[in-house]
């Protein structure tokens, strides 16, 4: 069972950075196991779509833009994500999540099982630090996805520090 | 009349606004309105200068890599730092790589569907798309086998109403001019592309440590240990597997990219008459050959007007004239005032309007060279390499230009940049080999050396990184005092040509691109998409927010 835990997010607009943020979180504070990857993406998207080609279950952890409170934090499966109104572009190459998930199915790629951990950010201004409430949420989605591993028999223990 | 506003016109790099306005099927009027504020230099202040290049990696959604090479190159210019012959070949190596692998994703996933029509790829005939594509190039993936698993792949999933992306988009667009056959080869090798662009990446990880936030870079060199003999660092079986990697995305370039670019360039001729908009262009000097940073393998120039033949040669990365004459201007800017300052001396105080198209519109400033708008990218360094007679440029736009039937000013165009961008990605797959070879001859001869130690004295130093990236000119300006970083100013490629109107009104190189561009339908304004594409738009800072409530994320508003 190999296990990715990618966290996206671009790292200088304060809660844009969660998902990276969260992998630092994770790194400093958890015993990773061999077969659990942290993966940094940064904002490259398409650039590094393969990464949810290389596992057997993806953790995907992004700020979301859903109704709710700074700090909500929202889960989604695969069938969510694959949104079937997928809206009206003028473009097709705004490509985002579903667009590549939808290439990678093109190509036959494997399609591992995956989970998306969304945080509603409260202020996306230039800065490295999050904001109060997201800065709590890192322990909060850490257990969930502690709790998600555990159900597939990988467990992540704190460091005892 | 008709208005047109686009709002983005991409999502992946970040946010950009175009509104233009329409008389007779003619563009007569357009503003480039950058939507993010871009106040990245502000976190930098106070830090110190030998930690800036891994921060400013974060600037873009994109191009990593080529902010933390002008970001490192800034410092040791600033302390007169020599850098290895090691480590400019390695540098070297990584930087190309990254070019090919943006130049691939450029083509395939972020402009070719403005040109390509997936659904009419569904009427082709697998056998004459493999013969087309075999008359075109050698490689061994054109095979009818593999057009007509693409295309039962595409009927699948149009069945299934999964057709996602390829739903919306403009299909059945007047302006779609291909046949069938070249739409299945295109959409065939649009999803191959992704393959070739992993390789890339990887090509790039394996020197640059993680990817895809390149580590290896320190002030005076790399961080990189190469060692032939160790297993345990970079040795002759991961440099071997190197090549391997570049060898293959080269084929990919050269034998894929490039025949499907000439291929689609041949069938839009028309489109070599519009999109000039700025010809003044502006290219450095890239990949240096020695320690100093005086010679390089790819010149740099300054071309005004147009007029290839009267282009001024950048010798190399110190050169006064640019150093004195690269400017900012925030006229129509959303930041406090009207001035015209130097990089070293910039200042990001907002000072937010809303859009008015005649007062302040856009989050870019207004970068000038000597007092003018400057057109940046391949076209740039296409062209000064050309002039200065470099024999592989000179016989690609050459062939080009005779396969095409077009003239060298046919350049100055929307299909020109496109060709031109895709003639670097042929030129960079092969430097990428070119640097390993003499990489590894240099280590053969004895040279251990990675890394010229470097510890930020005391006192007040100024400094400026070039760097010439995939989309164009990039300078870095840091003013150091006392071992901190006293001001920070990164004037990108993309603020370059998506820059507003100057302080003289003079539009900037998006903006005077879709003056003249022809538009059919407003409600579908595909021609401006493809001018603008063919820029390769990257609004730094990418906000790339999921949103699952599927709301309208792009307005097209005709009014």
């Amino acid at each position: 069972m190999q296990v990715l835990i990618y966290g996206a997010g671009n790292l200088i607009l304060s809660d844009e950075g969660f998902g990276v943020h969260f992998v630092r979180h994770l790194e400093q504070h958890y015993q990773i196991p061999d077969n659990v990857e942290l993966y940094d993406g940064g904002t490259l998207g398409i650039m590094v779509h393969f990464k949810f080609e290389e596992a057997d279950k993806v953790i995907l952890v992004d700020v979301v833009q859903a109704k709710g409170e700074p700090g909500d934090i929202f889960r989604y499966e695969r069938e969510d994500i694959m949104l079937k109104n997928i809206p009206v572009k003028m473009s097709p190459h705004q490509i985002g999540l579903q667009e590549m998930l939808l290439i990678s199915e093109m190509r036959d790629a494997p399609k591992p099982d995956l989970t998306f951990f969304g945080i509603v950010a409260k202020s996306l201004d230039p800065g490295d630090q999050l904001t109060p409430p997201l800065q709590a949420g890192l322990e909060k989605v850490a257990a969930l996805v502690v709790e998600e591993l555990a159900k597939v028999g990988v467990e992540l223990k704190r460091k005892s520090d | 009349m008709s208005r047109i506003t686009l709002d983005p016109i991409t999502r992946i790099e970040g946010h950009l606004r175009i509104d233009v306005e329409a008389n007779g099927g003619k563009v007569t009027n357009a503003w480039s309105s950058a939507q993010m504020w871009r106040g990245i230099e502000v976190i930098l202040k106070g830090r110190a200068p030998e930690d800036a290049w891994s921060f400013v990696q974060r600037f873009c959604g994109v191009c990593t890599t080529v902010h933390a090479i002008s970001s490192i190159r800034a410092v040791e210019h600033a302390l007169d730092v020599e850098v290895p012959l090691n480590a400019q070949y390695i540098r070297n190596i990584m930087i190309a790589q990254h070019s090919v692998q943006d130049h691939i994703v450029h083509f395939y996933h972020l402009s070719a569907l403005d040109w390509v029509d997936i659904v009419s790829a569904l009427k082709a005939d697998p056998k004459k798309t493999a013969q087309i594509a075999q008359s075109i190039s050698d490689w061994p993936g054109n095979s009818e086998k593999e057009f007509k698993a693409v295309q039962d792949k595409l009927k699948a999933f149009v069945a299934g109403g999964k057709l996602g992306i390829f739903a919306t988009g403009y299909w059945g667009h007047p302006a779609m001019k291909l046949s069938p056959e070249v739409n299945l080869m295109a959409v065939a090798h649009y999803l191959k592309a992704l393959d070739y662009q992993r390789k890339a990446s990887q090509a790039t990880a394996i020197l640059g440590g993680k990817n895809p936030h390149i580590q290896n870079l320190v002030v005076g060199g790399v961080a990189t240990a190469i060692n032939t003999e160790n297993i345990a660092t970079l040795n002759m079986e991961r440099l071997i597997y190197l090549r391997t990697l570049m060898e293959e995305t080269r084929d990919f370039v050269q034998k894929v990219y490039y025949p499907d670019l000439l291929a689609i360039a041949g069938a839009y001729k028309d489109w070599f008459k519009y999109g000039a908009g700025v010809t003044n262009y502006m290219a450095v000097p890239e990949f240096p050959e020695d320690t100093k940073n005086t010679k390089f393998m790819l010149p740099g120039g300054v071309v005004m007007g147009g007029n290839i033949g009267g282009i001024r040669m950048v010798k190399d990365h110190r050169d006064d004239y640019l150093i004195k004459n690269i400017k900012e201007n925030v006229t129509h800017a959303w930041y406090e005032g009207n001035g015209t300052l130097h990089p070293w001396d910039g200042e990001t105080k907002p000072d937010y309007t809303d859009f008015k198209e005649n007062g302040k519109y856009s989050w870019c400033k207004a970068p000038t060279l000597d007092g003018k708008p400057v057109q940046v990218g391949p076209p740039a360094q296409i062209m000064a390499a050309y002039a200065a007679g470099n024999p592989k440029v000179k016989k690609l736009v050459d062939g080009a230009v005779s396969t095409l039937g077009i003239s060298l000013k046919d350049i100055h165009s929307t299909m020109g940049r496109l060709f031109c961008r895709g003639a670097r990605a042929h030129v960079m797959a092969d430097l990428s080999l070119d640097n390993l070879d003499k990489l590894i001859a240099n280590i053969a001869s004895g040279d251990q050396t990675y890394a010229n130690h470097t510890v930020i004295p005391k006192g007040e130093y100024r400094g400026v990184g070039f760097h010439e990236a995939p989309r164009g000119t990039l300078s870095h300006w840091i003013v150091i005092k006392n071992k901190k970083i006293e001001n920070y100013q990164a004037v990108v490629p993309s603020t370059w040509n998506a820059a507003p109107r100057n302080d003289k009104g003079e539009l900037g190189p998006y903006e005077a691109s879709l003056v003249g561009n022809p538009i059919a339908d407003a409600s579908k304004p595909l021609e401006v998409l493809r001018t603008i594409h063919s820029f390769d738009p990257c609004i730094a800072c990418a906000v790339h927010t999921v949103d699952p409530e599927g709301a309208e994320i792009t307005k097209v508003k005709v009014l």
